[in-house]
Formats: C-alpha cells, sequence, structure tokens
C-alpha cells in the first residue's frame, strides 16, 4: 500500500509537470483556455456582485443559458460513456483503445455541469443546504436533490477508474480486470440514470407543458448518443493530428455507424412531438409555436430551431450513408452538425420554448446577456482545460512518453 | 394587444420611475444602491438552521437576530413576530370577477405591506386584463395583458383577473424545493424560509401560476417606507439570491387580520376567512357561488377560488 | 491498435471479480434500502406549533356613511318648509350637478316627502340616513343576503375579530349606484427593462462625494 502511495505522489507530481509542458501550439491553446477562464472569472465576480441581474434571465424565463448548457453537458457526459459498452462487452478492439478517453470526457463533462448549475443558484454559499446530514435535502421529493446525488456519484465513478486505469498504465502494471470490470459496468445504468434524472427534473413539471410530456427522457438519451459521440470523434481528429497516437479511421467509422441510429431515433422522437403538438393544436401549443414560429413579433428561436433541425438532418444523412460516412472529411463534418445541433436543440432549445410564454402567458423573449455568455465561456474553458491535461497525460503514457520505472 | 408602440412607452417610463425611484433611495442612505457585500458576513445566519427544524428558543434568537439587522440597516425599531398558525384554521381566498376593475390597489398595498423591492421593481400580484368578448371562452392566460395603462380602470369591454399565490393544497413548488426551503404550514399558508432558499429557481419553474418571484439584484426598500411589523416567514425584507412570494400576508392574518389586498380593494372584490369555519365568507361563497380555480386540470388544488358575484 | 479488425477479443474480458461484484452488490443494496426508507418515512413533517386560539369574535361595526358635504347636504338645509312637488321631472337650478341614475326612481322614492331628512321605507316607517342599507336592502334583497354573509360588499379589519361592514352607501353613491371609474396605479416594470448597468453610476458619484 505503501508503494502505491508513494507512487501515486510520484504520478501526481510528474503529472503536473508534464501538462504545464508542451509544444508552441499547446502552450497557445492552454494560454487561450486560461484567457477564456479569467474572463469567465471577471464575468462571475460580476454576478457575485450584483446579483443574477448581470444575466437576461427574469422572473418569466427563470432558467436560460446556464441551465441549457447543464442540459447539454449531462448528456454528453452520459454519452461519452456509452462507448464503453461496445468497447468492453463486445470487445471491440478499436474503441475499446479509445474508451478512456470517452471516461475522460465525462469527466470534464461533469465539471463543467457541476460548475453550470452551482453558478446559476442565487447563493451558491448555501448549497450545503441540500447537503444530507448538515442540511435537510428534500429527498425523494426533490429531482434537482437526486440529480446531485447521481452526478456525484457518476463523477466519483469515472474519476475512480481513469485514475486507476492511468495510473496502472504509468506504473507499468496491467490493470486488474476483476477489479475494475465491474466498475466500470455500473457506470452504465448510472450513465444512463444521471440522463434520465436530468430529463424527469424538467419532465416532471406539471406547469410547463412543453417538457411535462414522457418523451423527454428518452429523447433526451437519444440527442446525447448523438451528441456525445460526435464530440468525441472531433476531439479524436484533432487529438490524433496533434500527438502520433494511432486512433484507426475504423474506430471513427464505426462510431459515424452509431451516430446514425442514435440520429434517426433523436428525429424520429422529434417528429412524434411535433405530430402532437400540431395535430391535436390544443392550447399549449402556444410553446411550440414559439420553438418553430417564435409568435408574432419579435425576436423568437424560430431560426435556431430551424438551424438545429438542418444540422441534425444533414448530420443524419451524412451518417446513414456508408459512402459519406467512410469518407473521413464528411463525416467530421456531420460531427461539426450532430453537436451544433443538439446543443441549440438541447441548451435553449428545449429551456426556451417551456418557459415562453410563462405560466401566465407572459412573452419575455430572453438571449443571452454578455456577462452570462463571458460566464459560461470561462467553464467551458476550465473542461476544455481539464480535459487537455488529463488527456495529455494519458496519451503521454500511451505513447511510453510518461511512465515511472519501478526499480 | 401587445403594441410594440406602446411597449416602449411603457419601457420608457418604467425607466424613469425607476431613475426617480433611484435618487429618492440614494437620499435615504445605506440601504439603497450599494450591490456587493451590503451586508457583511453574518456567522449566526450562514449557519442557521431550516426554520422547520428550530426549537422555540432557536425561532425566540432568529426573531432578536432579524430585529436587530434591520433596525441597524433601516434606523428603525422592527417588531418581529414568528406568530404560530391558529387551531382549526385553514386560509382561503376568494376573488370576485365581475367586480374587480383592475385597479391595482391591492398592488401597491401588498408591496407598501410586505416589503416588496422598489428598484428592481418585484410585486406579488400581477393583474391580467382580458377582452371580455374572449373571456366567454375561459380565460386563456395567453390573452392576459399585465401591462394596460389607461387613465381610468375598468376599460371599456375588458376584465380583470389579478393572480398572486395560490397557496395550492398539492403544491409543485414546495415538492420540487431541493433544500426543503419552501413547505406548506398547518394553516395552509405555503411560506418560504428566506434564510436557507438558495436561489436555484427550480420552484419558479414548478409554479403554475407564475407566483414566485426572484430577488435578481439586491433589492431596495427607502426606510421611510419599510414595515416594521414583520413576520420572518412572511414579509421580513428579503435578500439578493432568494426567491419570494405571497404568503396571504401571514404577519396579519394569525393575528386575525385580513390581508393587505383584502383591505385595499375599492370595490370589496377579495374575500378571506377560515376554509374550515362554516360561518365564515369564504365558505358561504363556495358554497353558493360559481367558483372556479385556475388550472385546475393540473391538479394543485388551490386555496384561491374566483367567483362570480 | 492500427488493426482495425473489429473481431479481435481481448485478454481482459473476464467479467469481473466476485469480491468486486459483492461489495457493488452490498453498496448498491445498502443504498436503495436508505432510499426507500427515507420514502417510507415521508417529508420531513411540518414543524409541530403550541396550540393557538383566537379570542371570541365581538359584533360587528357597521361603517357609516360618507359625512356630508357640498355635494350632499341634507335636503332640509334648503328644501325645509318649501311646498313638495312629487311630479318627476327634469333637475335644476343646485340639482343640475346631480346625476340620478339609479333605475327610474325619483327622489321621492326614497327620501319621504315632509320629513326630508329621513328616508322613507316602503311601509311608511323613516329611517335615518345612517340606516340607509335598510331601505336599499328592501329591492336588493338578494344582496342583502349576501352582505350579511360578507360575499358582497366589503369588510375590513379581522377575519376573526372586530370586523367593519362597509355599508352600501360607503361605496355605492345613492344616486347613481354603478361603480365609477378610477385612475389605475402604474403598470409593473417590464422584466426586459431591470438592468443592472445603470446601477453603478450613482453608486460612484455618491463614492467621489465626501
Amino acid at each position: 500500500m505503501k508503494v502505491y502511495l508513494a507512487e501515486f505522489w510520484h504520478f501526481s507530481k510528474e503529472s503536473l509537470a508534464l501538462v504545464t509542458r508542451g509544444s508552441h501550439g499547446y502552450m497557445a491553446w492552454l494560454a487561450l483556455l486560461v484567457m477564456m477562464i479569467l474572463g469567465g472569472a471577471w464575468a462571475y465576480s460580476n454576478q457575485l456582485s450584483f446579483g443574477l441581474v448581470t444575466s437576461n434571465m427574469r422572473d418569466p424565463v427563470s432558467w436560460g443559458f446556464y441551465i441549457g448548457n447543464f442540459a447539454f453537458l449531462v448528456g454528453v457526459a452520459a454519452a461519452a460513456v456509452i462507448l464503453i459498452i461496445p468497447a468492453y462487452i463486445y470487445n471491440w478492439g478499436p474503441i475499446r483503445e479509445v474508451a478512456l478517453l470517452g471516461e475522460l470526457l465525462a469527466i470534464s463533462a461533469i465539471i463543467m455541469c457541476m460548475l453550470f448549475v452551482t453558478i446559476d443558484i442565487g447563493r451558491p454559499e448555501m448549497v450545503w443546504h441540500m447537503m444530507p446530514g448538515v442540511g435537510t435535502p428534500n429527498f425523494p421529493y426533490s429531482l434537482l436533490v437526486w440529480d446531485v446525488f447521481v452526478l456525484s456519484a457518476y463523477f466519483v465513478l469515472n474519476f475512480f477508474v481513469a485514475t486507476y486505469l492511468v495510473f496502472m498504465s504509468y506504473t507499468g502494471r496491467k490493470y486488474n480486470p476483476a477489479f475494475i470490470m465491474p466498475i466500470i459496468f455500473l457506470s452504465i445504468p448510472l450513465a444512463i440514470s444521471i440522463h434520465t434524472v436530468t430529463a424527469f427534473l424538467f419532465m416532471g413539471l406539471k406547469a410547463r407543458p412543453f417538457w411535462n410530456e414522457a418523451i423527454l427522457a428518452p429523447r433526451f438519451l437519444a440527442s446525447a448518443f448523438c451528441s456525445g459521440p460526435a464530440l468525441l470523434v472531433l476531439i479524436f481528429q484533432v487529438l490524433r493530428k496533434v500527438r502520433p497516437i494511432q486512433i484507426s479511421d475504423a474506430a471513427l467509422r464505426k462510431i459515424g455507424e452509431l451516430l446514425a441510429y442514435a440520429m434517426a431515433i433523436n428525429l424520429f422522437l422529434l417528429g412524434c412531438e411535433v405530430f402532437k403538438e400540431f395535430y391535436s393544436h390544443s392550447h399549449h401549443i402556444i410553446h411550440a409555436q414559439f420553438q418553430w414560429f417564435s409568435l408574432e413579433g419579435g425576436y423568437g428561436i424560430a431560426g435556431y430551431s430551424l438551424f438545429a433541425l438542418t444540422c441534425n438532418v444533414t448530420a443524419f444523412v451524412i451518417f446513414i450513408v456508408p459512402a459519406f460516412r467512410n469518407r473521413i472529411p464528411v463525416l467530421l463534418c456531420g460531427c461539426v452538425l450532430a453537436v451544433a445541433g443538439v446543443y441549440v436543440e438541447k441548451g435553449l432549445g428545449l429551456l426556451l420554448p417551456g418557459l415562453t410564454p410563462d405560466v401566465i402567458g407572459e412573452v419575455y423573449r430572453y438571449t443571452p446577456s454578455l456577462n452570462e455568455l463571458m460566464v459560461g465561456a470561462g467553464i467551458w474553458g476550465v473542461g476544455l482545460l481539464s480535459f487537455t491535461f488529463m488527456a495529455k497525460i494519458s496519451i503521454a503514457i500511451t505513447l511510453g512518453e510518461f511512465g515511472y520505472r519501478r526499480t | 394587444m401587445k403594441n410594440p408602440e406602446r411597449d416602449e412607452q411603457l419601457d420608457a417610463k418604467g425607466a424613469s420611475r425607476r431613475k426617480f425611484l433611484r435618487t429618492t433611495a440614494a437620499g435615504v442612505g445605506a440601504a439603497a444602491g450599494v450591490p456587493a457585500a451590503a451586508e457583511a458576513f453574518d456567522f449566526e445566519t450562514f449557519f442557521q438552521k431550516n426554520f422547520r427544524s428550530m426549537s422555540d428558543e432557536e425561532i425566540d434568537e432568529l426573531t432578536d437576530r432579524l430585529a436587530r439587522k434591520y433596525e441597524k440597516k433601516y434606523g428603525k425599531p422592527f417588531d418581529v413576530q414568528a406568530t404560530g398558525p391558529v387551531d382549526n384554521v385553514v386560509f382561503g381566498y376568494g376573488l370576485d370577477i365581475s367586480r374587480c376593475i383592475g385597479c391595482r390597489r391591492c398592488v401597491d398595498a401588498c408591496v407598501q405591506e410586505n416589503n416588496q423591492s422598489r428598484d428592481p421593481e418585484i410585486q406579488w400580484i400581477r393583474v391580467l386584463e382580458f377582452e371580455r368578448e374572449r373571456v366567454v371562452r375561459g380565460f386563456e392566460l395567453e390573452d392576459g395583458n399585465p401591462y394596460y395603462d389607461h387613465e381610468q380602470a375598468p376599460a371599456e369591454g375588458m376584465v380583470y383577473l389579478p393572480i398572486a399565490c395560490q397557496h395550492c393544497e398539492d403544491s409543485p413548488c414546495t415538492n420540487v424545493c431541493p433544500t426543503g426551503a419552501t413547505w406548506e404550514e398547518p394553516d395552509g399558508i405555503v411560506v418560504i424560509d428566506y434564510d436557507w432558499c438558495i436561489g436555484c429557481r427550480y420552484c419558479m419553474a414548478a409554479c403554475p401560476y407564475g407566483a414566485r418571484h426572484f430577488n435578481w439584484a439586491e433589492p431596495n426598500i427607502p426606510a421611510d417606507e419599510v414595515n416594521t411589523n414583520i413576520h420572518p416567514l412572511g414579509n421580513r425584507p428579503r435578500g439578493r439570491g432568494v426567491v419570494e412570494k405571497c404568503s396571504f400576508c401571514i404577519q396579519r392574518v394569525r393575528d386575525g387580520r385580513y390581508p393587505a389586498c383584502h383591505e385595499a380593494c375599492p370595490v370589496g372584490a377579495r374575500k378571506f376567512g377560515n376554509l374550515l369555519d362554516p360561518n365564515s365568507e369564504i365558505s358561504y361563497l363556495l358554497k353558493n357561488k360559481r367558483t372556479f380555480v385556475l388550472k385546475a386540470e393540473l391538479n394543485t388544488r388551490p386555496k384561491f377560488f374566483y367567483f362570480y358575484g | 491498435m492500427a488493426d482495425d479488425d473489429p473481431g479481435e477479443v481481448g485478454d481482459q474480458s473476464q467479467p469481473g471479480g466476485l469480491a468486486t461484484w459483492v461489495v457493488l452488490g452490498l453498496a448498491v443494496v445498502l443504498v436503495l434500502g436508505l432510499l426507500s426508507l427515507r420514502c417510507a418515512l415521508g417529508p420531513d413533517a411540518a414543524r409541530s406549533y403550541p396550540s393557538r386560539t383566537l379570542p371570541p369574535e365581538p359584533l360587528p361595526v357597521l361603517l357609516p356613511p360618507p359625512e356630508m358635504n357640498d355635494e350632499y347636504m341634507p335636503c332640509d338645509d334648503c328644501h325645509e318648509g318649501e311646498p313638495t312637488n312629487p311630479t318627476p321631472r327634469e333637475l335644476e337650478d343646485d340639482h343640475e350637478e346631480t346625476v340620478l341614475a339609479h333605475g327610474d326612481l325619483w327622489c321621492l322614492r326614497c327620501h319621504d316627502t315632509d320629513q326630508r331628512d329621513n328616508l322613507r321605507l316602503s311601509n311608511g316607517t323613516l329611517v335615518d340616513f345612517e340606516d340607509s342599507w335598510k331601505l336599499c336592502t328592501q329591492c336588493h334583497g338578494q344582496r342583502l343576503e349576501e352582505w350579511k354573509a360578507g360575499v358582497h360588499g366589503k369588510r375590513t379589519g379581522h377575519w376573526w375579530g372586530a370586523k367593519e361592514y362597509w355599508t352600501c352607501v360607503a361605496c355605492h353613491d345613492p344616486h347613481s349606484p354603478v361603480f365609477k371609474p378610477i385612475e389605475p396605479k402604474p403598470p409593473p416594470v417590464r422584466p426586459s427593462s431591470i438592468t443592472w448597468k445603470p446601477r453603478i453610476e450613482p453608486e460612484e458619484t455618491d463614492r467621489e462625494e465626501p
């Protein structure tokens, strides 16, 4: 045990040294992220001094850009781990080798999720009020408590698995599958559950007919299985350009195939929803009208909704036709479209029609404020920075550049 | 109904009014315009328990502390009473749709009584204006306009629907609160512990009546207008970053008094009383009048009844 | 890894050791157990308060009608000793301003022909202006019931305790009982006009001043 601890200490120290070194391109990337984070910190200090009035959220639209990002990122976190299924259960080699990167992405996404929720609340210093023991969590009634619990569990689990795998290969040991496989398997239902619980968070609100539909949870999962793997493909492409790691085209194509199914289901569920709203034409249709036609007179999100739809449909065509999918540049375009489409569809595209018009019919046309966008960018900076660091360490170990020679 | 030109005028009007308020507030002193760290970090408040877990002694400490805090902030003595519920009382509210003239006297009285922020403006009661011709098909809240600005109310052919907290028996807002900072009291009043709320605004997403309002910025109440008779779960001045709402004037009704909006209504459209007392006004109107509740299909079972008198 | 043969079978494919499964299984059972226990116990009960009742109610007070003023002065101030013309006609002279819009009622339907400072019920009983509600409710009987029940009209004071019942004329002008429109209070500020930037400026100028 003592040996492990000493080695882990060494690992942590060396890792810290490793991530602060790198090529010019790497340093420039870090500088960009640090600038985003500093900008975000400045914007957040504004928010702390003046309150959430620095955002454009107001009483009628009480959740906005922050929670939209949260919903999107929970999906990324959940879906990144879903790659584990083909990797480990079906023992499909090419993907298994990259599944670790999926876990790292999941960890970064959860960090961002937690940050987005924390900055969204009015009195972040009081979050201990919902912790068991010291506070009075409204459990099992509040889905927000559920969400915090499952997200924390998911984070701890993935962080442990990733650290274990990386550390073992750092010290040149072989990981013990008998120990780690059950934990990895456990993360699969947890991945589903974090996203289901997040969908329930919205679905359970009878005040908001746009969300209060059973289709929301499946839609969340379907769109997550589009955005998460698509984001991973893009990340793999970047990584294999900047580092000499070998990620085969076959792996990317395989993920592309997976994306085709996910996007097909996602579009199908969207179609079900649109049919239900517009055919039945109950007075709840006003939210769908806001989503697709902006209502009359003024800014709306119809443009965004149509943009997301176009992105998703195009991405679907790319993924489903083997001739497109198998050409890596085209596949990458499809992934960009899928990420963009789902980001809009599941971020503000989900939040705003649910909240506009508000429960007593007021139409407040929300757009994020500059300050809000800067805080959001800062959090993306934190997430990307943490992913960069973790990926750098794990790739360096895989490449044999970074390791610990036991004596 | 939502006329962009008029909207602009209204916005301009709102802006100038706020400017005016700001100037007056600045004259009042410390309470005005200071955003950050307006209140020093208070160790006792930070580690204070959820109101529901407090012993009687701890509630006494709380009321003392609140009295000291507000006296310091507003420069006048406060009477803080954490009056408990009365036995065999469940409050109900009735509002006569056929009487209401949309004069917003209730809104004004509520703001004064319950120490709502003047800048940024928070109003617990919202009065929606509808065209009578459209209301024959029922109140479609999307048709309502809270921003009407007439010389005289009621305007020709218009009807009015004031909305505040409906004090639901099965309240979605209390169910979703992650910290248990809001709950229904034994007398049916849905209250918020303003020291326990973390400001996640989940309750605002869950409330079907738009009754909950968030302190987006530091609330401001001119010291000469602040109501000094306060209840910790009711009209105490709130802080930035918490959600607030109507409490049926808990500080008044638990002493047997009528809520402030009830007293202010010039046409007697507002009715209030004990649902468990068969002789109360509210019981009479439930027995004898055509009543309805908003969004009955949601099964929130509001204790706020609209009726045609 | 350049090999993209999908059929490759790794050697770490065993499903895991019994020990880990058992530990994880126990953890899951424990968590679920605690959850169901918490569910079974239900939410935090509301705080238990000591029993409290309110004192018995005093009798209600009837709010007197508005004071006489320039507009409404006692009839006898002018009409004392004058002969009475009971025929309904256009109001003139000092009564030009008086709007009489109460159905098709004429003055003497309510005011007594001889004792002008009294009102006369249909059975001939004279009542003071103070008790005008007795006269009104001769026709508006349904309203009387509702007023007594508290559903029509206005009450102030206490829902339990000292109550003031507003009488008919406290709200309605008996000569023209329909409510007159009044000026409403200003509309609420739109959410879009609540901003934070402008608030910095007055604060900074305040600081510069000694």
